[in-house]
Order: structure tokens, then sequence, then C-alpha cells
């Protein structure tokens, strides 16, 4: 794709229908609203500028790694807490004393419980879980938002989901597996 | 796990551990249609793996339902706009 005119039909084929997309996603990981749209005004104005070397395969693929690279650019210095291992994490909230205390809301209904167990999880199994359930994602996509492996994705989202059904399981909400 | 199941005949039927390995992608709509089928067979036959599909989608659709919110118009007809300027060659709005 070269020439301006090749570049801004390009950018207006490949790029302006993902922008409902780019915003949900923002939005999941920012958790703010007005920062979410300057991630994703930021994700357009670097997608215009390298849309020349842009092939025109998985332009969602593509443009969700520009948008994981423009937010860690803007909050790197600012979150430092994005270089902990997240792995880590559910093992360590696992282990607390007092998580997912057995008399928390034991008769409120299943809807109550998945947001009580949603809340407990941390929260980058929670991003997974918001990227595939609510903003739809694929695993792949998933993958480059984050910027993990696609097996990292699905190992956090399935501990995720299992520990959400424990949770549920626990409070009575849901039947015990009989695997 | 995935490279297991290509092992199999194609018209053996899966064990209720292989369906639970493959469960998630399959709820995920992560899996090829032949494998998805023969879950979907499965899980109609299966009361123990069908009990555990059903848990699982509801937990997916509830956690879908309960936090899909609107996008605000206002924030998509921004973008769109500085979006629509960038494609044009223009100076965007609000830079």
């Amino acid at each position: 794709m070269t020439g301006s005119t090749g570049a801004s039909d390009a950018f207006a084929t490949y790029v302006l229908p993902e922008i409902e997309v780019l915003l949900r996603v923002a939005r999941s990981i920012t958790r703010d609203p007005v920062e979410a749209e300057d991630l994703v005004q930021d994700t357009l104005l670097r997608a215009f500028r390298a849309i020349d070397g842009f092939d025109g395969r998985h332009p969602r693929a593509w443009l969700l790694t520009i948008l994981r690279n423009t937010n860690i650019n803007r909050h790197r210095k600012r979150r430092p807490e994005l270089m902990r291992d997240p792995d880590t994490e559910l093992e360590r909230l696992a282990a607390e004393p007092g998580a997912d205390a057995p008399d928390a809301a034991v008769d409120a209904g299943f809807d109550h419980e998945i947001e009580v167990a949603l809340a407990e999880l941390p929260e980058v199994f929670r991003r997974v879980v918001e990227l595939v359930d609510v903003d739809g994602l694929s695993y792949a996509e998933a993958a480059e938002v984050l910027g993990v492996p696609i097996g990292t994705v699905m190992s956090r989202l399935h501990r995720a989901r299992a520990r959400i059904r424990e949770h549920l399981v626990r409070t009575g909400v849901a039947p015990r597996s009989t695997r | 796990m995935i490279r297991r199941w290509w092992r199999r005949r194609p018209d053996e039927p899966m064990t209720c551990h292989e369906v639970g390995e493959l469960l998630q992608h399959f709820l995920d709509d992560e899996l090829d249609a032949g494998r998805g089928q023969r879950i979907a067979e499965h899980l109609e036959d299966c009361r123990r793996c069908g009990l555990e599909a059903e848990t699982y989608t509801r937990i997916k659709r509830t956690i879908a339902e309960r936090h899909h919110d609107d996008l605000p118009a206002e924030s998509i007809r921004r973008l769109r706009e500085f979006g629509e300027h960038l494609a044009r060659g223009e100076e965007p709005p609000g830079r």
C-alpha cells in the first residue's frame, strides 16, 4: 500500500470499522471511559502512521496489538504493578485467609454470587474473562491485547471460570461437579 | 490435549474426560465444527457432562449480560470523526 490515497483507503477499509471493538476493549483494560477514548484516539493515530506497512491481513489483531503497545507506553511509568507476574496472583489470593468466606451472602442469588466471585478474582484474570465473555474476543485476539501467549489466555480464563464455579458451589447456587 | 484428540478415529465417541478437557473451548466457539459436533452429541447423552456445560454456559451468559454496557454514542461519534479526518489526510479535531 503506497501513496496517500492508498493509505487513506486502507485506513477507511481496515481501521474505521473496528472503532467500536477498540473502544470496548480499551474500556475493559483501562476501566476509565475518558482514558479509554484517549487510548483509542492514540491507537488510531499510530495505526494511520503505520498503515503503509500493513499487509491487510487480520486487521483486528493488528489494531489490538497497536492498542496494547500504545497502552503500555502510556502507563509504563505510572503503573509499575503491571510488571508483576500475574499468574502467581490467583494462588496468592486463594491462599489468603478469609477469601471467599463461606458465610458471605449465602442466601443471595446466582447473579449476585457471580459478581462477588468476579470481584474476588485478581485483575489480570478478570480482564481475560471480560475480553472473551463481554467483549467477545477470540482467544487469539485476547492474547494480542494482553501481549501473552494464547495458552496463557486459555489457562487464565479456564482457571478463572473454575474459581467462579467453585464459589457458586460453595455458596449453594450451583451444583457440585461430579467429575 | 488437542494433539491427543487428533490421534483418535473421527467416528470414535468422546469420553467424559476428553469432553471435560475441551468443554471451555467448545463453549467459547474455539473448536472446529467436527469436534464441536461430537461434543454436542456427548452433552446430549451424558447428564453429568450436560450439567457441567449448563453451569458454565450460565456463568458465561450471566457475565456477558451484566457487564455488556452500551458504548456512549458521543464517544463513538468523536472517534469516528477523528478517524475520518485522518483518512482524509486532514488535521484531526482536538489534537
